[in-house]
């Protein structure tokens, strides 16, 4: 799945370390998600748009 | 702190002291297999390099203490693990010397051999515990993900490992090979997992 992770990070001039960290996941967990090697499950996606205070469409996209 | 520095306050890594254990295993299978070393020397040369499994975990330890206060949440789980691991290979050693000593020292009652030869075998399915209790406990999904896959690759190689051994064992075409090491090609596997991840993934994972 497709995601804008990455730009909304440098937006706000997070590393991934910083976004994993509010997640409370590891770095590697962001990593995979932004490269899009994992698809994280409902609840993470829900806190990834609660993060970035986005929808969670707003961040993934269909492929 | 440079970043060398931080590298080097980390030193060797657990994959350093993994790939020494495993390169010993291997030396000390290739002197099984080849008759160079028969009896009871073979069980002590098993048991040497699991001496590693004491660095390897203080280097595991170190990795996870060098990612800051913020990955100790994470690393909690994975800290656990590591501590069970650690208690149940020290149990397995002992365990095992006190077998083999008992055994190799006269002919002990078939019930005390029963329980001598039980022993270590329950000290390996403690090992098997610890890997279940990670998958229950790592909070993180992702790398309970990649555990869960790497245990499963390690399942699949020892079990296609033991079934075609078996054949060929049937057809005369290999030697005889105790059952017990059909639970190393498991640990084996998860090496095997580790790697598959690190392809897939770009991680080694957490076992």
């Amino acid at each position: 799945m497709k995601n804008r992770l990455k730009v909304l990070r440098a937006e706000r001039s997070w590393s991934q370390q910083d976004l994993a960290d509010q997640l409370a996941v590891s770095r590697q967990s962001v990593n995979a998600i932004e490269t899009g090697k994992y698809d994280p499950s409902l609840p993470l996606a829900f806190k990834l748009a609660d993060v970035f205070e986005l929808a969670i469409e707003e961040i993934f996209e269909r492929d | 702190m440079s970043v060398t520095d931080t590298n080097s306050a980390k030193g060797r890594g657990p994959l350093f002291y993994a790939g020494l254990m495993a390169a010993a295993y291997a030396a000390v299978a290739a002197l099984a297999i080849t008759g160079a070393v028969e009896g009871p020397a073979i069980y002590i040369l098993v048991i040497a390099p699991f001496g590693l499994v004491f660095p390897m975990m203080a280097a595991a330890n170190r990795r996870i203490d060098a990612g800051g206060k913020n990955c100790f949440g994470k690393g909690m789980a994975q800290r656990r693990y590591m501590k069970r691991v650690a208690l149940f290979t020290s149990l397995y050693l002992v365990v095992l010397g006190i077998m083999t000593f008992v055994l190799n020292a006269g002919d002990p009652h078939p019930a005390i051999r029963t329980i001598l030869a039980l022993l270590p075998g329950l000290a390996v399915i403690g090992i098997f515990w610890a890997v279940g209790r990670l998958i229950v406990e790592e909070q993180d999904e992702f790398l309970r993900m990649l555990i869960i896959r790497q245990s499963l690759i390690a399942t699949g190689f020892a079990l296609s490992a033991a079934t075609i051994w078996g054949f060929l064992e049937t057809a005369d075409v290999v030697f005889h090979l105790e059952a017990y090491w059909w639970a190393v090609a498991w640990f084996f596997g998860l090496g095997v997992g580790a790697a598959a991840n690190r392809v897939q993934y770009g991680t080694w994972g957490a076992v």
